[in-house]
């Protein structure tokens, strides 16, 4: 179903108001592109129906606490890089997590309190993940850019 | 750095608004009993403190560059900000990160072709003087990510306060 959806001149225009203005109104973004509020309304609706949409507030990782970023090169050894990337997934400190090409397999994201919470993260969580051959941090200082309006979108449970 | 005072009823708001953005306040504040004007003034006070910000998702599949890429730089230190501000300036990269490890500078490419991912790392990134050293790892496979929480940065605070 999703495969054959293609998006119009009208859709794309509608996504880059939003993704100016996420809370801008139907009747706001009509306004500002020639068209009714209906419109507006049915054509976001079409698109959030097929997953390709979603319109939402992003927090800041401060509002959940996290002041510590660090990413990870991660080595494997001895067993399948997909298995020891999926008991990293496990860990409630690894935000993000990627198999990737190159000098080392996956790649994570990991997000503290602070830098306290390290000790637990290495000895408790880290050490006892079999596989792991050698982690190569890096401690994010600065994020002078972090724009991703573009994700796997996920369907919508429930609604 | 400051932790920032959060109360049960905007951990309320911030779930609602991650899941549609679009609910109107009215809505809100009945479904979290409390008046539209509290509701205002919070989303108001949370993009202000750039705790939140709100965005349109598009869906990767439907994106013609499609694929990630972790792209590791080494850089002078002494002329870090100004030269990772450079490699913002690119279009295709949706990530710069200053960070203390093998690399100074971590910037994270979306392309579509290998040729294009190319052209971004060898021919313009490494160009930049300054820049000395790039290692390229492709992104096989994404395993968790959650597109809700991000650093908010200068650029999506000016945008989202117009």
């Amino acid at each position: 179903m999703a495969a054959d959806f293609t998006l119009d001149d009208v859709d794309r225009s509608i996504v880059v108001q939003l993704r100016a203005n996420g809370r801008a109104t139907n009747q706001q973004i009509a306004d500002r592109l020639g068209l009714t509020g209906a419109t507006v309304s049915a054509r976001i609706r079409r698109l959030e129906d097929a997953d390709k949409l979603r319109v939402v507030a992003v927090s800041d990782f401060s509002a959940h606490g996290y002041n510590v970023l660090i990413e990870i090169a991660i080595e494997v050894d001895g067993r399948p890089a997909s298995d020891v990337a999926a008991d990293l997934c496990a860990l409630p400190e690894v935000f993000a997590a990627h198999l990737v090409t190159g000098r080392y397999d996956i790649d994570i994201l990991v997000v503290l309190r602070d830098f306290d919470e390290i000790q637990t993260l290495l000895l408790d969580r880290l050490g006892r993940i079999d596989g792991i051959r050698s982690m190569t941090p890096a401690i994010a200082i600065d994020v002078v850019k972090y724009k991703f309006d573009v994700a796997p979108i996920e369907t919508r449970g429930g609604a | 750095m400051t932790v920032p005072q959060l109360d049960a009823v905007d951990r309320q708001l911030i779930d609602i608004l991650a899941r549609d953005a679009r609910v109107s306040n009215r809505k809100i504040a009945t479904d979290l009993g409390v008046t539209e004007g509290t509701v205002r003034g919070r989303i108001k006070r949370l993009q202000q403190e750039r705790l939140i910000a709100f965005t349109a998702i598009t869906s990767i599949a439907m994106e013609d560059p499609a694929k990630l890429a972790f792209v590791g730089i080494q850089a002078d230190i002494q002329n870090v900000q100004a030269i990772a501000r450079q490699i913002a300036d690119l279009p295709t990269v949706n990530a710069v990160i200053i960070t203390m490890g093998r690399f100074t500078i971590l910037a994270v490419v979306l392309f579509g072709e290998l040729e294009h991912l190319h052209e971004v790392t060898s021919n313009q990134i490494l160009a930049i003087p300054g820049v000395h050293h790039i290692e390229t790892s492709i992104a096989v496979k994404t395993l968790k990510y959650n597109p809700r929480i991000v650093r908010i940065t200068d650029a999506d605070h000016i945008l989202d306060i117009d």
